[in-house]
């Protein structure tokens, strides 16, 4: 009886010992069975304020910003060189663009061109091609001393050469009068989707390579001869008052 | 009508306007995005006034204005002439036209036959194209330009006949 009497504080007094032990184990398990995220959130807010300061990530940047575009620069020189070997138009970044404003919009109805406010003195041709922030927007159909004329994509008499770059998938893009002009593929079967990017075919001798152009917004695969598209132009010219022209 | 004319340089000075507004082409004067047709308000007083042949050859004459100011393949030129000549047969031959809705509803042809010319070089140029969203595209323009251009003939139309009938250009 005595034994059983002093037997029960002895088993509560080393149960009272070990659980802190049981309760430390049972959470440390917690954490590794958690792969450590109090812990990893907790250290990460206690060492907030000796994190790296953002000099470092910039000059980080900076030093990958640079390599790219050396890496880019190559390339381009490249691409050049085996462009001309192939008798193809230069690119799109060999030479400089100028600003122009735009004087006149006439970018619905039965005519769909712009006036800019520069013209031949500036050295803008016939032929050059006439970018909007975004992507291409139309051709230069004629040009005076002062002002030059731009064919913009929708127009029903616009004609350009483009390309999937995604797929490589060529066709051409026709004006209809509407904002979205049309894609019409050279494949009977083109594995295209909507939301591609369609860009100036490498291909065109008429105008520099892979300019983007618009988004496919929709394809028509049953159509005939061969299946077209409803291409989303990237640069709306009914809201563009300054524009860049390419000179050849 | 040539003698007229010299001595009233206004009468040019307002055929050159057209080529301007039509450049201009103000959105706050548009219907969706299109313009009046400002050669059909100008032509259409004027060939009434002057008469048949002379009517011709101000729609040619303005024709070649506007096809200077356009690009592309289509041409003013087959409309204006046969709408000028058109007009002058009218003022020459028909009845006297003075009210404001007689001249909306001469406007209202007059664009929309305009607009078919268009329509039908398109079609033309684009012959095997396979291009049938074409057709919905140019009725709508056709359609908007003939009422706005309509809208605006009244007011425009029925203030310039009066000043060429001051002048008495016939």
């Amino acid at each position: 009886m005595r034994v059983q009497f002093w037997g029960a504080p002895i088993r509560l007094r080393f149960l009272r010992r070990i659980t802190p032990w049981v309760f430390i184990g049972v959470s440390l398990f917690a954490v590794r069975l958690s792969k450590g995220v109090v812990f990893s959130d907790v250290y990460s807010l206690m060492i907030r304020p000796f994190w790296p300061g953002s000099a470092q990530k910039e000059w980080l940047q900076r030093s990958i910003q640079t390599e790219q575009y050396a890496r880019l620069q190559l390339l381009i020189e490249d691409n050049q060189r085996l462009r001309s070997l192939l008798s193809l138009e230069k690119s799109a970044l060999s030479k400089g663009l100028i600003s122009a404003a735009v004087i006149s919009r006439r970018s619905t109805g039965w005519w769909q061109q712009l006036e800019l406010g520069k013209g031949s003195l500036n050295g803008i041709s016939e032929g050059d091609i006439v970018i909007g922030p975004g992507g291409l927007l139309g051709r230069i159909g004629s040009v005076t001393p002062t002002t030059s004329r731009v064919l913009l994509l929708t127009a029903p008499s616009s004609r350009v050469a483009v390309w999937i770059p995604r797929n490589k998938h060529h066709g051409m893009l026709i004006g209809r009068g509407t904002n979205r002009p049309q894609l019409t593929f050279v494949d009977r079967t083109p594995k295209v989707l909507p939301g591609d990017l369609v860009s100036t075919s490498p291909a065109s001798t008429l105008m520099p390579p892979n300019i983007p152009v618009g988004v496919i917004q929709s394809i028509d695969f049953s159509a005939l001869p061969s299946p077209n598209a409803v291409i989303q132009l990237i640069a709306a010219p009914h809201a563009i008052d300054w524009v860049q022209v390419k000179t050849r | 009508m040539a003698k007229k004319l010299y001595s009233r340089p206004i009468c040019i000075a307002s055929a050159l306007l057209v080529p301007f507004l039509t450049l201009f082409s103000p959105s706050w004067l548009s219907l969706f995005g299109i313009t009046p047709s400002w050669a059909v308000l100008w032509l259409l007083p004027w060939s009434l006034e002057v008469g048949l042949l002379p009517g011709l050859i101000s729609g040619l004459y303005l024709g070649f204005l506007l096809d200077a100011i356009s690009l592309g393949e289509i041409s003013h030129l087959p409309g204006l002439v046969l709408l000028g000549f058109w007009w002058g047969w009218l003022g020459r031959y028909g009845s006297y036209i003075q009210g404001t809705f007689n001249l909306g509803l001469l406007a209202w042809i007059g664009s929309v036959f305009l607009s078919l010319t268009f329509w039908i070089q398109i079609l033309v140029r684009n012959f095997g194209s396979h291009l049938n969203s074409i057709n919905s595209w140019a009725f709508q323009t056709l359609l908007l330009q003939a009422t706005i251009t309509a809208l605006f003939a009244p007011f425009i139309c029925s203030w310039t006949l009066l000043i060429w009938r001051r002048k008495k250009l016939r």
